[in-house]
C-alpha cells in the first residue's frame, strides 16, 4: 500500500514540475516576443526620427542655397548697381601709324587700368573688335579721365600720347569709347574719346 | 607614453597639413591670368597659352639656385616645346637690364617676362625664389615647387610629361 502510495506521490511531483517547466517556457516565449516587439518599435521609431533629421537637413540645404542667391543678387545690385556704372571701351580703326602696346586709365587722377595689348589682341582690335578696358561705378557729376596710350608710332617710333575728357555722370549707365584713328594728312595717329549715346 | 606619442603624431600631422596647405594654396585653382612685356619686346598674356601645359618659373638675378635652375628648364623647354609645352620665366628684378644680361650670359631660348611691379608675383604668392608653376592644358595650377635643390629637374619631368599625356 506505501509502494502505492510513494508512486503516485511520485508521478504528482513529476506532473507538478512539467507544469512548472512549461508556465516557465511559455513565460520566456511570451517575454522574448514581446522584447522583439519593443525592438521593432524602437527601430520604427529611430528610422522615423532619421527620416525626419534628413528632412530637416534637406530643408536647411535648400534655404542656405536660398539664402545663397538672394545675397548674391543683392551683392550684385550693391556691388554694380547699372545706373552708376561706366564702361570703357577701346576701339581702333585702321592702325597703320599706330602698334598699340598698352592703355593706362586715370579717373580723377586715379589709376584704374593699366592694360597691355598682346599681338592677337591687336589683331582683333584691328579686325574691328571692342576691348572693355575698365568698368567702373561712378557718382553723378563731373569727372576727369584720362588715357595715356603707349606704342609704336609713324616709322615704327615710340610713341607716347594722351587724352583727356571731362564728363558728366548724370542718373543712367554711361558708355565711352577711346578710338584710335589714323588722320591721313598728318600722317599720325589720333586717339578721340567719345560718349555713346 | 603611448598617449603622449599620438598626441605628438597629432600635433605634427596637423602642422604637416596647415604647411602644405599654405605652400600650395594656388594648387587645385585656376592660374590667374596675367599680361608681361617680354625680353623679345613683345607682350605676352597667359590665357593665349590655353591648351599648352604651361610652366611658369618666377626668378631674380641675385638667386643662385635660379641660376643653377634655369639651363636645366630650358632642356625640358627645347624637348617638350613641339608637343604643348611652354614655358615662361617670369623676372622680378627692378631693373630688367640685369635679367636681360643674364638670359643671354646663359643662353636660354624660352620667353623672359619682367615683372617690375611685382603685380604677378604677388598674385602667384611668390614666397621664395625661384617659384615654380605648372599648369594643365585647362589653365589649372596642378603643382607649385618653392625653391630649387638638385634632382628637382626630374620632378618637373615626371609631372609635364604626366599632364601632356593626359
Amino acid at each position: 500500500m506505501a509502494r502505492r502510495i510513494l508512486v503516485s506521490l511520485g508521478i504528482c511531483l513529476m506532473f507538478a514540475f512539467g507544469v512548472t517547466s512549461i508556465a516557465q517556457e511559455t513565460s520566456a516565449v511570451e517575454s522574448s516576443m514581446a522584447a522583439s516587439v519593443a525592438s521593432e518599435t524602437e527601430e520604427a521609431e529611430s528610422r522615423e526620427r532619421f527620416r525626419s533629421l534628413d528632412q530637416d537637413v534637406q530643408d536647411l540645404k535648400k534655404e542656405v542655397l536660398d539664402l545663397n542667391r538672394d545675397l548674391f543678387l543683392l551683392e550684385e545690385e550693391l556691388l554694380f548697381p547699372a545706373n552708376s556704372q561706366v564702361a570703357f571701351f577701346i576701339s581702333m580703326d585702321v592702325g597703320e601709324y599706330f602698334e598699340l602696346d598698352s592703355i593706362n586709365l586715370k579717373i580723377d587722377g586715379k589709376e584704374v587700368a593699366n592694360y597691355l595689348y598682346t599681338e592677337r589682341e591687336v589683331g582683333a582690335l584691328l579686325r574691328g573688335g571692342v576691348h572693355r578696358v575698365h568698368m567702373a561705378n561712378l557718382k553723378t557729376g563731373d569727372h576727369e579721365l584720362i588715357a595715356v596710350f603707349t606704342g609704336k608710332g609713324p616709322h615704327t617710333r615710340d610713341y607716347r600720347r594722351g587724352a583727356t575728357m571731362s564728363f558728366d555722370k548724370g542718373i543712367g549707365a554711361k558708355y565711352m569709347e577711346l578710338e584710335i584713328t589714323d588722320r591721313v594728312k598728318k600722317q599720325q595717329p589720333e586717339f578721340v574719346i567719345k560718349e555713346w549715346e | 607614453m603611448k598617449v603622449k606619442n599620438c598626441l605628438l603624431g597629432i600635433v605634427f600631422s596637423t602642422f604637416a597639413a596647415t604647411s602644405l596647405a599654405a605652400s600650395g594654396g594656388l594648387t587645385g585653382q585656376s592660374a590667374p591670368d596675367f599680361a608681361l612685356k617680354s625680353s623679345t619686346g613683345e607682350n605676352l598674356r597667359l590665357s593665349e597659352y590655353r591648351g599648352d601645359v604651361v610652366m611658369i618659373n618666377f626668378w631674380a638675378t641675385w638667386c643662385g639656385p635660379c641660376r643653377q635652375e634655369m639651363p636645366l628648364l630650358d632642356e625640358l623647354y627645347s624637348r617638350y616645346q613641339r608637343v604643348g609645352f611652354s614655358l615662361l620665366g617670369v623676372n622680378i628684378d627692378d631693373d630688367s637690364r640685369k635679367a636681360m644680361n643674364m638670359v643671354s650670359e646663359l643662353g636660354v631660348s624660352f620667353p623672359v617676362l619682367f615683372d617690375n611691379r611685382k603685380e604677378v608675383s604677388k598674385l602667384y604668392e611668390v614666397d621664395a625664389m625661384p617659384v615654380t608653376v605648372i599648369l594643365d592644358r585647362e589653365g589649372t595650377v596642378r603643382h607649385v615647387h618653392h625653391g630649387y635643390k638638385p634632382g628637382y629637374e626630374e620632378k618637373y619631368l615626371d609631372q609635364i610629361r604626366s599632364l601632356l599625356r593626359e
